[in-house]
């Protein structure tokens, strides 16, 4: 079905010759990837899931404006990274009242006991990760999307603020408020822990 | 000694290189490298959930669900091509259309031009709507009428100055052309004082009198009309006078009210 020895390139001048399953080949290259990064921004499987297929969506209509100077690979992960952004956004703008409540710091603070891992460590390592989630969710879409490409993605600031339409150093400084934030927010954990 | 700041201790954290003076200065500062060793537990503790694994047909599945939603590049780039096809010939047909109208105007404004050059203007009590009709092209037949009047003047002069009264077959002429130029110098006076020219005028009106003079004998002129008229002609210096007024004329073409003599000269 998928020529897969072609490249990229060859897939897209077949593409854009006709030969639509020849994307195929690409979607196939490149799904696990916009995945992983989906599922960091988003934080929700099927959030995600919905983000990789509109980012291939938005990738063919796009096709014949892609440069072929450049990586297929990047530039649909650019499109996938703005894709997850406004979902995120448009989520936020959803649950703003709810998710103030739940970004208290006051009510973040739970008990951590120190020991090996029982039942009840596990447990509470669970509600460690749930606020840590929570924490993050409390950035702006972003400061959580230039955190998640730079501390988990390992992408540089140019290559974040090329994804996020800003200057380098405007990402560098989303990427400082962010740790800012997050540390601000999970310090009741660590002086339990 | 300067600490670093938070900002500058995330960035060297995510910095490439860890030799830059931010490196040096943790080396030799405890509490700088304390707070960055406490930066790094922080970012290192933030164990966020890892992407589910997809399994290898993930690709293919994701394919599957959008490929139903793709058109095939080919046919929408036929119907682009057809669009923009259609949509370039719609503009050349237009601006062959505009070509044509401006060619046909630009040919009709010609023409109209050409008819209002050549056409008689004629003499008005109140001149003003004609002039603003006929600018330069009416002035030239004027002006060529002008100097014909003055040509034939002169040489009605010239003759009158040379007349012998013993020969009355040269002087009858002069009083029949001299009566075919006393109406055409009329006009002109007219005009020129009309147009406020105080020479011509002068100059026309001692023509006037002459003309009216030779042009109202009844028969042949006597040798003491004759003597006269040439004394009169010659103590006016009336031939000179015609005779730079006609000099003068190409200079006149730029000046418009005389334009109106051009139809009844």
């Amino acid at each position: 079905m998928f020529r897969m020895g072609k490249n990229d390139h060859a897939a897209i001048r077949a593409v854009l010759s006709g030969d639509k399953d020849a994307y195929g080949a690409l979607v196939v290259r490149h799904s696990q990837s916009l995945f992983r990064v989906a599922f960091r921004i988003t934080g929700n499987e099927a959030d995600a899931e919905d983000v990789v297929q509109e980012a291939f969506l938005r990738g063919y209509r796009k096709l014949e404006s892609f440069e072929s100077r450049s990586s297929f690979g990047t530039w649909i992960y650019r499109i996938a990274v703005r894709c997850a952004l406004e979902k995120i956004g448009s989520r936020k703008t959803g649950d703003a009242g709810r998710v103030g409540e739940e970004n208290d710091p006051e009510q973040n603070e739970i008990q951590v006991a120190d020991g090996a891992a029982g039942p009840d460590r596990l447990l509470l390592s669970g509600e460690i990760g749930a606020l840590q989630e929570i924490a993050m969710r409390s950035l702006t879409p972003t400061e959580q999307t230039a955190f998640v490409l730079r501390h988990m993605e390992d992408r540089t600031s140019e290559e974040i603020a090329a994804v996020l339409g800003i200057q380098p150093n405007a990402a560098k400084q989303a990427v400082f408020r962010a740790v800012h934030k997050l540390r601000l927010r999970l310090a009741p954990l660590r002086v339990r822990i | 000694m300067k600490h670093l700041n938070e900002e500058e201790l995330i960035e060297h954290n995510y910095g490439k290189s860890q030799d830059s003076a931010a490196g040096e200065h943790l080396a030799s500062c405890p509490e700088c490298a304390a707070a960055f060793a406490a930066l790094r537990s922080d970012l290192a503790d933030m164990d966020f959930a890892q992407p589910p694994a997809r399994d290898a047909a993930y690709g293919e599945r994701v394919w599957r669900s959008i490929a139903p939603l793709l058109p095939a590049y080919e046919t929408h780039k036929r119907s682009w091509l057809h669009g923009g096809l259609l949509r370039g010939l719609s503009y050349a047909a237009a601006c062959a259309v505009m070509m044509v109208c401006a060619f046909f105007a630009g040919r009709l404004w010609e023409h109209k031009q050409t008819h209002l050059a050549q056409a008689p203007v004629p003499v008005a009590p109140s001149p003003a709507p004609v002039q603003k009709h006929a600018a330069p092209p009416p002035q030239r037949v004027v002006v060529v009428v002008l100097g014909d009047h003055l040509d034939r003047s002169e040489r009605l002069l010239v003759e009158l100055k040379h007349a012998d009264a013993d020969s009355p077959e040269m002087v009858s002429p002069l009083r029949d052309e001299a009566r075919s130029l006393l109406a055409a110098n009329r006009i002109c006076r007219k005009n020129a004082l009309h147009d406020d020219d105080p020479a011509l005028t002068s100059a026309l009106e001692h023509l006037d009198h002459v003309l009216a003079e030779l042009a109202s004998q009844p028969g042949s002129l006597n040798a003491t009309e004759l003597v006269r008229l040439q004394d009169e002609m010659n103590s006016s210096g009336l031939l000179f006078e015609v005779r730079v007024l006609r000099s003068r004329v190409p200079d006149r073409q730029p000046r418009g009210n005389n334009r109106s003599n051009g139809g009844t000269i």
